[in-house]
């Protein structure tokens, strides 16, 4: 009875957990079900004959794994780039403690925040005037320029706790400052520079307005924009946008399980410091 | 120090960039068609729809603030419980927030389909509802849908935020009131909420500048329609561009959306220095 007592938290809130997450199991499932099934009424919860179906049409028809490929051949460098430049970046603020970099912390905070919906119309006309259009490199530099930002925002207060003393000690023994940041610096901020990338990666692998504003060939764009074309073109065949959803976000789930601790502590430390 | 100036420089030249997009939306009707002045916003400001489409976005973000930091204190509340496993499960429903917002969109929008959508049917199930609601093609019924959707979305990152907020008040303050006689309930009321008063007064700009960019999800779900009825502001800015072909205008209500979004966002920036003053 104790027993059950203790428990007893763990298992109402696994149960909510569960029915909150339900839209994902909804579409996993759906995935896995027949035409027939998917317009049965009463719905079925579990696919009474689960079918592979569904997956094999859209990698075989729907063009499944070069939206995959576009994805994460734009997703890639868009994380490697912000990075980069966070990592520099939030270093040298941390060093220059002066009023500029004051100012320029809020212009960054303030560039954070602007919806790329609205910026689409100003990129779509720079990248036209340059001829980047339909080229990943305007892509990924529209989707970095605000991860960049964000990035600032998040690595700032990690850099704030590497003691001083270190970096000055290296400074004595003769490094450069180069040196430092590179040889420690840097290897103090492993986790949070992966956790940086790992969310950079999930948001530009998601991204969505860039790549339909700036690519109209279709062998270039990303899954994002193929689940949306799809969805204009066979509103019916919700076991197969289904499928190829499931199919689009299983690297960013993954990736998520697998950096879920560091993910939830990097964010928290961030945003509201 | 060549080398530092270099490394702040590339952030700078960076947001000097950034920075050239973001004037450039003011004077694009300048840029390669003939000045016409004011007259963009004018006609934007004067269209019903644009009136109308301003009050959704209202109504939107207020809702998704209401929505998402209160189910999000309300659940960051639950999991301080220390059960076990409590922390696993409150990041795995972050899992919600990181998918794509396309995503979000198509698999709700599945789900609240009139005739086969499991939303119906599980309201009927449990007679909720006696016909079948039009979720998405009547337009009393789709901004409910948009804003359920959309908070479904977003919650998870308000209640990690409001957690990380949590764990800073002391246990001490708890074992003193529950001393004292105070319930659960009185507890959250009198010790919790007021302690974080502050930091969800910031996690409610950070809803709210989200909520302003929302997007992915609209297109997705209901593509502004039916009848404009959830329509919101960078969707306008964007059809006018990307799909009448009207970039003047686009832009008009584009920079019309910058002013409240800066707005929103000075206000953060001043809670985030006054919270602490370093």
């Amino acid at each position: 009875m104790t027993r059950l007592r203790h428990f007893a938290p763990s298992i109402v809130a696994g149960a909510c957990v569960a029915i909150y997450l339900f839209p994902l199991y909804w579409m996993a499932i759906s995935g896995f079900k027949t035409q027939a099934e998917i317009f049965a009424d009463p719905p079925s919860f579990f696919p009474r004959a689960p079918t592979l179906d569904a997956f094999r049409h859209v990698v075989q028809n729907e063009n499944m794994p070069r939206y995959l490929r576009n994805s994460i051949v734009i997703a890639l460098p868009v994380a490697l780039v912000t990075v980069a430049l966070s990592a520099t970046g939030a270093y040298a603020m941390r060093r220059l403690r002066t009023r500029l970099i004051d100012a320029t912390l809020i212009a960054v905070l303030l560039l954070q925040v602007f919806p790329e919906a609205l910026l689409a119309t100003p990129v779509f006309i720079i990248c036209k005037a340059l001829g980047l259009l339909n080229s990943y490199v305007a892509v990924v530099l529209a989707t970095s320029a605000r991860a960049v930002a964000f990035g600032l925002v998040i690595l700032r207060p990690m850099f704030h706790q590497v003691p001083l003393e270190l970096e000055e000690a290296s400074r004595v023994d003769g490094c450069t400052e180069w040196q430092t940041f590179s040889r420690i610096v840097l290897p103090l901020m492993r986790v949070p520079l992966m956790v940086l990338g790992a969310i950079t990666f999930a948001q530009a692998y998601g991204q969505f307005v860039y790549p339909l504003t700036l690519l109209n060939r279709q062998e270039l764009q990303p899954g994002t924009v193929g689940i949306y074309s799809f969805i204009g073109t066979e509103i019916a065949d919700w076991h197969r946008i289904m499928a190829f959803a499931a199919i689009f976000v299983l690297p960013i789930l993954l990736l998520f399980v697998l950096l879920q601790r560091q993910i939830v502590s990097g964010l928290t430390a961030g945003a509201l410091k | 120090m060549l080398y530092l100036f270099g490394m702040i420089g590339i952030p700078i030249i960076y947001n000097l960039a950034m920075s050239v997009q973001d004037v450039n939306l003011g004077n694009i009707a300048s840029f390669a068609r003939p000045f016409v002045g004011l007259d963009n916003f004018t006609d934007a400001l004067a269209d019903p729809v644009f009136r109308k489409v301003f009050r959704n976005s209202a109504v939107f973000v207020m809702v998704n603030v209401i929505g998402q930091v209160g189910i999000g204190t309300i659940a960051a509340a639950c999991f301080a419980g220390g059960f076990p496993g409590a922390a696993t499960m409150r990041g795995l429903l972050l899992a919600a927030w990181i998918l794509p917002g396309l995503v979000v969109g198509t698999v709700w929008k599945w789900m609240f389909a009139t005739q086969y959508g499991v939303v119906n049917f599980v309201l009927a199930a449990i007679d909720v509802i006696g016909t079948p609601v039009h979720w998405l093609s009547d337009p009393s019924a789709s901004m409910t849908a948009l804003n359920i959707a959309h908070i479904w979305f977003g919650m998870p990152f308000s209640m990690i935020l409001v957690a990380a907020a949590l764990t800073n008040i002391p246990n001490e303050l708890y074992e003193a009131a529950a001393l004292d006689g105070a319930g659960p309930l009185r507890r959250f009321r009198y010790i919790t909420v007021p302690a974080i008063a502050p930091a969800l007064f910031a996690i409610a700009c950070l809803v709210t500048i989200a909520s302003l960019r929302a997007f992915d999800v609209i297109f997705a779900l209901t593509q502004g329609g039916p009848l404009n009825s959830t329509n919101v502001l960078p969707l306008l800015s964007y059809q006018a561009s990307f799909q009448d072909f009207q970039f003047g205008r686009g832009a008009a209500i584009g920079s019309f959306a910058f002013v409240i979004v800066f707005g929103v966002a000075l206000v953060y920036v001043r809670t985030l220095r006054s919270e602490q003053p370093a």
